[in-house]
């Protein structure tokens, strides 16, 4: 493939890699597996890119591929215990304003987060993004409907993960 | 949810919290060689289209049946050969385009569904040639029975021809149940930790519909 070609991608995909490492993050629990779905991500996407015709913008594009990398290409089990301590992972670093209860709060959803299945964090992945259901939906292959249920009913496991006593 | 709602406000916001990888390391990158499930699919089928073209042409039947020398014997099996290699041809092309057609950027259903067409695709042509042994090998004890001149030479020499006969089958039978007992739990083994994952995703996809 021509030299061109591989400068705009390197370009792109150095100015928009936030999403993939947020991809990365979701479906992995360490410094390597991290950094190993990254590279996966990244090689799919250059496998992809001369079929790029730029009608999407860069970053959708990418997240379809990153997202479907992660979820079905990815050949290692990238589902981790629950109890991930994100300031000791190496990719994250912590902002200077600090609000202890929020983020005590924030650990715990990202904790239960982590509990949830592939598909599950596909959506809480495009959820976060503020991507519409329609484009839920497509990225998934399912219904726009069917979208919007299974949301609300992770949002009932998470409630349920959070407060396991149901109080 | 408001924690839900807090997370997203988090998640945003925290955009530059990541390490960024630079220039030179992505270029290093799109230089490796990608480890995916669908790479390993195609060096297994790659090996599988291998095995079963070198297992036809090693353990060919031509000297036997020459041995034998019944016309109609050798015209069955130079038909059956030709057709063989058809049908092994077809199997390549059928992989080739289901393979090709396993794109990333389609939706994640029709993603996995592409990669488990792909899969099938040698997973039939393994049933096949599996099939193609049993019935050579069919057909090989009943050639021998009928045909060969050395059967029947023990067939009028021993009382017991029958049970030794009998016996032989058996054994025969056995031998074939056992090596495709093992060939089906080499393929589950390895499509298991192959796609094990892949599974339960498209389940799960699949269940969001009902």
């Amino acid at each position: 493939m021509s030299e061109v070609l591989e400068q705009s991608f390197v370009k792109q995909l150095q100015e928009n890699q936030n999403i993939i490492h947020k991809i990365c993050r979701l479906y992995t629990g360490d410094a390597d597996a991290h950094k190993d779905l990254f590279q996966e991500i990244t090689i799919q996407l250059w496998k992809a890119f001369p079929k790029f015709r730029g009608e999407s913008k860069f970053s959708t594009w990418a997240y379809r591929v990153g997202l479907n990398t992660a979820i079905t290409l990815y050949r290692k089990n990238t589902r981790r215990v629950s109890t991930i301590d994100f300031e000791k992972h190496p990719f994250f670093i912590p902002q200077e304003e600090y609000n202890f209860e929020e983020e005590e709060q924030l650990k715990l959803m990202y904790q239960a987060i982590y509990q949830l299945n592939d598909i599950e964090k596909a959506l809480i992945f495009m959820f976060l993004e503020d991507k519409d259901y329609r484009e839920i939906a497509e990225t998934l292959g399912i219904s726009e409907v069917n979208a919007r249920v299974k949301m609300n009913r992770i949002k009932g496991k998470l409630k349920k993960l959070l407060n396991p006593q149901g109080e | 949810m408001k924690e839900l709602d807090l997370l997203k406000k988090d998640w945003n916001k925290n955009t530059h919290t990541f390490e960024q990888v630079p220039e030179r390391e992505i270029y290093g990158m799109i230089h490796k060689k990608s480890s995916s499930i669908v790479k390993w699919i195609l060096v297994i089928s790659l090996l599988e289209f291998l095995l079963w073209i070198s297992v036809n042409t090693i353990f060919n039947a031509d000297d036997y049946l020459e041995k034998i020398a019944q016309s109609e014997l050798i015209v069955f099996f130079k038909t059956l050969t030709f057709l063989n290699y058809g049908v092994v041809l077809f199997f390549i092309y059928l992989f080739y385009k289901n393979y090709t057609a396993i794109s990333t950027t389609v939706a994640t259903k029709e993603l996995m569904k592409a990669i488990l067409k792909t899969k099938k695709t040698v997973q039939y042509y393994v049933w096949y040639n599996l099939g193609m042994v049993c019935f050579s090998f069919i057909l090989g004890i009943i050639i021998t029975f009928a045909y060969n001149p050395e059967i029947s030479n023990l067939k009028t020499q021993h009382a017991n021809y029958g049970m030794v006969m009998g016996i032989t089958t058996v054994v025969l039978v056995v031998v074939l149940v056992v090596i495709l007992g093992l060939f089906w739990l080499f393929y589950k083994l390895i499509y298991g930790l192959l796609l094990n994952r892949l599974y339960k995703n498209y389940k799960e996809l699949e269940k969001v519909e009902l």
